[in-house]
């Protein structure tokens, strides 16, 4: 197939996954998950080539979002992990956005420059010790690193239930 | 950049544009509610297929049995306050002449994957874009993913999928399915 070929199906493939009568489908806050387990290891390289572990993020609230570029709601919720940064300090809470499966350039191509460390799971072994079971999938760790709420499916995570819980998190 | 990653970036900016609509909501051509239990389903083509699962890494040729195959893009949303749980195996379809035909499970179409040496960056996105062969719903939470039946049916059909909630197991049904012709 020619690249311009290519090029024509790519676009029309993406845009024919999700065409017909509109309804809206976006999930609303995370579920507190009541063992509150340890969060599993999280060390992978960000966009930079520069290894990031979770670990050194203990003492903050972090938001770990697994998403693909090629996967919708992902793409529809990725603007909110930006916006949901900013509400809080640097300190305090940090936002980690792992794709999987996919390369620099075309995470770059959708997501630019980010105001939160992008990292990449290309062979997705990272992950599979995570709770994940679709994507988007999202934890919310506590600051002594233990999962203790998560959503599965597009959010907005500027929502005020989801903001709620990440204060209740920075207050413990 | 390069030109053929180039060609990507406006790819997929024509897509995300084309697939938003309104709101940039998901577009559904079938849905199904159940309580507070929602399922949709849009048909999915052979051109939409091969060009998605190309743009991951397959070739046309490897992509073909999926393509061809009767396929959908599944959603489905717990609106409600009861965990749910749902295994694909437990979904079927039903033609009009009453003929049951299954789905065929994402582990089936990767072990076909694995024969074909398909590269893994491709077999990973493969995996996630597919309606995982179980599910957990907490309150909120919603799932989409592509799935096929193991034959496709003569004509429209029922899809039945089955879910368990704290009350026991419940059926959730689709009419008026119909596989896409491209």
């Amino acid at each position: 197939m020619t690249e311009r070929r290519r090029f024509i199906f790519a676009g029309a493939g993406l845009a024919l996954l999700a065409c017909a009568p509109s309804l809206r489908a976006q999930g609303r806050g995370m579920t507190a998950i009541p063992v509150v387990p340890p969060a599993p290891t999280l060390r992978l390289p960000d966009s930079d080539g520069k290894t990031v572990d979770l670990a050194q993020y203990k003492g903050r609230v972090v938001l770990v979002n697994f998403w693909a570029t090629w996967c919708p709601p992902c793409r529809k919720e990725f603007p909110s992990l930006g916006r949901v940064k900013k509400l809080f300090k640097p300190a305090e809470f940090e936002v980690l956005a792992v794709n999987v499966g996919e390369d620099p350039d075309t995470v770059f191509s959708f997501a630019g420059h980010t105001e939160f460390p992008v990292l990449f799971d290309r062979d997705s072994k990272a992950m599979a010790a995570w709770p994940v079971k679709g994507l988007p999938t999202t934890l919310l760790i506590d600051r002594q690193g233990r999962i203790a709420f998560r959503a599965v499916g597009g959010r907005e995570f500027d929502d005020p239930e989801i903001v709620a819980a990440i204060k209740q998190l920075l207050k413990s | 950049m390069t030109h053929t990653r180039w060609l990507v970036v406006f790819a997929l900016s024509a897509a995300a544009g084309l697939a938003a609509g309104a709101d940039d909501a998901i577009e559904w051509r079938h849905r199904a509610t159940q309580g507070a239990v929602t399922l949709t389903a849009n048909p999915l083509g052979v051109a939409s297929r091969t060009a998605f699962y190309a743009a991951r890494g397959f070739s046309a040729t490897t992509i073909r049995p999926y393509a061809q195959a009767c396929g959908f893009s599944f959603g489905m949303q717990n609106g409600g306050s009861a965990t749910l749980a749902t295994r694909l195996a437990d979904w079927h379809a039903v033609g009009k002449d009453g003929r049951r035909i299954a789905l065929r499970l994402p582990q089936a179409w990767d072990a076909t994957w694995q024969k074909a040496d398909v590269p893994q960056a491709a077999r990973i996105a493969f995996r996630w874009a597919q309606f995982q062969a179980e599910n957990f719903f907490e309150p909120g939470d919603w799932i989409m993913g592509m799935a096929t039946l193991e034959a496709s049916p003569s004509g429209p059909f029922r899809l039945v999928a089955r879910y368990r909630d704290n009350k026991g197991n419940h059926e959730i049904v689709l009419d008026e399915l119909a596989c896409a012709h491209d």
